[in-house]
């Protein structure tokens, strides 16, 4: 039999996180973020993390109770690489620190960065994009001409935890998710060494439709409930 | 000078520019309120920056909503909708599929190049989000903006306050004051707001402005959209453009589940001839034989190559698993008939994925130190040897799904998805044989593999199709 995967504490399924992690969180516009692990993360004390994700804070969506922004805050993320740290307009903690250069930020564009995670993922080496030919992201970059048209290769990300906010789990980890809170799940899950789901609903394994499940259990490795905050 | 037009005017203004089946990808700001003002939902495809596909309304406060817009606020999914992963949307974007992308913009010159986001306010931010991608994919970006700063500099300029976010993307500008078109000599004014005169609106554009030949005024009505029916009463009709020397997908594994055996027979039919064929086998349905009723052979691949209308085969197993009994390809193949390019099937499957979402060329691991790695360009990674890859894209692809709505979003049945999924966004034109097609809506949005953007038409396997002759 294979371990049960399923936590009854998220502070027991991040209690291996340690002090320079590099940490892919779920979540677009404060829709779909892993609320209940954040919490815990946060409760963890680590430190150094390089936290992977949407933006923080949206700009027009309502921002979750709690967010990669309450991390920074704590002054436990050195590194963010996201398509949108802050709205521009915004002066929450991560535009505090981003301006005052206390958070390195990479900036990479939100289709970059999932390919990129596809990348690390699907075991590949590069892949060659064409997004942002021309512009400012391209600088620096190895670029080659394929079938007459530019492009950049772009590396592959991958991480040592994804927190992943799904709405349903099989004890097994497949996933399911609801609506547009799919966004990162499926493609985080598998660029990750430990991947934690925190889902709304555990069902034993058989009780989702296979036809329906769109992370495999394979790349699941802890399941978490959610806890209403 | 006259009053400038409402956003919500502005906005009715960019929906006329948007016509019926069109896929068009909504950035954030004033373009995610274009389907709160078109009067028919539905007959475009929408696509946020969320993964929302196919979503018709905005702005309800009914918490919690499942799906948000490109600016996190809840949006209903309209019949047919769907949601996708980023990497997927991203894809989408990227490869070309998307026919208009709306953005709204902070600077544009008269080359078309823009700055997405950054401002006098936020001048060392660089906030892409997917305005980087956007810019790089879609057939037509249009930019949405006020014609001014709140500062009241023009934003339309000579040259870029900020680095560039996409180069000579731009074709169409839509402000409060006017709409502008990108050409090689520079903006033309196409129309004004009502009552504004070009001198004023040049006063507050930072680049001379060119007069069209036949200046127009703006107006903001909206002519309902319709989406073009995709289902065809049979199989050769469906086949209508696809002539001599054509590249076609035909999925397929080595059984008879999930392949497109009406369509098969149907292109045999419609006779075209110098095919190049990717699939995974090239025909061992027949040999491998599982269930075919005594005296009867199993449609598969086969019958195009011996019908003679192949030239070059694609393929990651295309001979026979028994010596004994060779499939029609092998022997055409030593007859010298048809040419063979071998490939992995996992690396099939991943040059097709490439080829769908506008990646050139990957690397992967499979195949080095193999006969796969002649003439090919190896990379050490991090100390790991990996190939160069490159993507792979066709004419014209042909599946097999289970279910199709009338939009063409597909479900299939167990493995029978096999390589469908991954071809079906790798074809110009992609068509797909079901048993049924259902009223769009009737399927479930979270149900949904194949959205119905990446198929171009339907037909449904006749009732007394049999899959052997």
């Amino acid at each position: 039999m294979a371990a049960p995967k399923t936590y009854l504490t998220a502070e027991s399924a991040l209690a291996d996180v340690f002090d320079g992690a590099v940490v892919l969180v779920t979540g677009f516009a404060g829709h779909g973020v892993p609320q209940t692990l954040l919490r815990a993360l946060a409760a963890s004390g680590a430190r150094g993390l390089t936290c992977i994700c949407a933006p923080a804070a949206p700009p027009g969506g309502v921002a979750p109770a709690f967010g990669v922004s309450q991390l920074v805050a704590a002054g436990q993320v050195s590194k963010l690489i996201t398509p949108m740290p802050a709205h521009p307009e915004e002066d929450g903690p991560v535009a505090q620190q981003w301006q005052s250069g206390d958070l390195e930020v990479e900036i990479v564009p939100q289709g970059v960065l999932a390919e990129r995670m596809r990348a690390g993922g699907a075991g590949l080496g590069g892949v060659f994009l064409s997004a942002g030919a021309g512009a400012r992201f391209h600088q620096g970059k190895e670029l080659r001409e394929i079938n007459g048209r530019q492009y950049a290769l772009e590396t592959p990300i991958k991480a040592d935890f994804a927190l992943v906010r799904a709405h349903t789990a099989d004890t097994l980890g497949n996933l399911i998710y609801q609506g547009t809170g799919r966004a990162w799940g499926p493609v985080m899950a598998p660029a990750a060494r430990i991947t934690i789901a925190e889902v709304d609903h555990v069902v034993e394994a058989g009780g989702l439709d296979p036809e329906k499940v769109i992370t495999h259990g394979i790349f699941v490795h802890r399941i978490v409930q959610r806890v209403a905050s | 000078m006259a009053d400038r037009i409402s956003e919500l005017s502005l906005v009715q203004r960019a929906a006329q520019e948007l016509s019926g089946g069109q896929l068009v990808a909504l950035g954030p700001g004033l373009p995610t309120q274009i389907p709160g003002v078109l009067p028919r939902q539905g007959a475009i495809w929408f696509l946020a920056d969320s993964g929302a596909l196919g979503y018709v309304t905005q702005g309800t406060d009914e918490a919690p909503a499942s799906s948000v817009d490109s600016d996190g606020r809840p949006v209903a999914l309209g019949p047919g909708g769907t949601v996708l992963s980023l990497v997927d949307a991203a894809g989408m974007a990227r490869s070309g599929r998307v026919d208009v992308a709306v953005i709204q913009t902070a600077q544009v010159n008269s080359r078309g190049d823009f700055t997405h986001w950054t401002t006098a306010a936020t001048p060392g931010q660089f906030i892409p989000a997917t305005a980087v991608d956007l810019a790089a994919g879609p057939k037509k970006v249009i930019a949405v903006m006020p014609h001014t700063s709140p500062e009241g500099k023009p934003n339309l300029v000579a040259d870029l306050e900020f680095p560039v976010d996409g180069v000579g993307s731009v074709s169409t500008i839509i402000t409060d004051v006017a709409v502008l078109n990108v050409t090689h000599r520079g903006l033309m004014l196409m129309e004004m707001a009502p009552d504004w005169r070009m001198d004023d609106v040049q006063a507050i554009s930072g680049v001379p402005l060119m007069p069209p030949p036949d200046m127009g005024e703006m107006t903001f009505s909206i002519t309902p959209a319709r989406s073009p029916s995709k289902v065809f009463q049979n199989g050769v009709d469906a086949l209508f453009d696809l002539k001599d020397g054509a590249t076609v997908l035909i999925d397929g594994f080595a059984g008879p589940g999930g392949m497109p055996h009406y369509m098969l027979v149907s292109l045999r039919e419609q006779g075209s001839k110098e095919l190049t064929m990717i699939s995974n086998t090239a025909g061992i349905a027949r040999i491998v034989n599982f269930g075919t009723p005594p005296g009867m052979t199993a449609i598969d691949h086969s019958i195009l190559i011996e019908n003679k209308q192949i030239r070059k085969v694609i393929a990651s197993y295309p001979v026979s698993p028994r010596a004994s009994k060779p499939s029609a390809f092998e022997l055409a193949y030593r007859r010298g008939e048809v040419e063979l390019e071998l490939v992995p099937q996992g690396t099939l499957a991943e040059r097709l994925r490439a080829g769908g979402a506008g990646v050139a060329a990957f690397y992967t691991p499979t195949g080095v130190g193999t006969r796969i790695a002649q003439g090919k360009e190896t990379r050490t990674i991090n100390g790991k040897e990996y190939l160069l890859e490159q993507g792979l894209q066709a004419d014209f692809c042909i599946i097999r799904g289970h279910k199709a709505d009338t939009l063409g979003n597909v479900v299939y049945k167990g493995t029978s998805r096999n390589f469908n999924a991954v071809m079906a966004p790798a074809a110009r034109v992609t068509i797909v044989e079901v048993d049924e097609v259902v009223e769009a809506g009737t399927l479930n949005p979270e149900e949904i593999v194949t959205p119905g953007v990446y198929i171009s038409r339907i037909v449904v396997r006749p009732k007394e199709f049999s899959p052997y002759e």
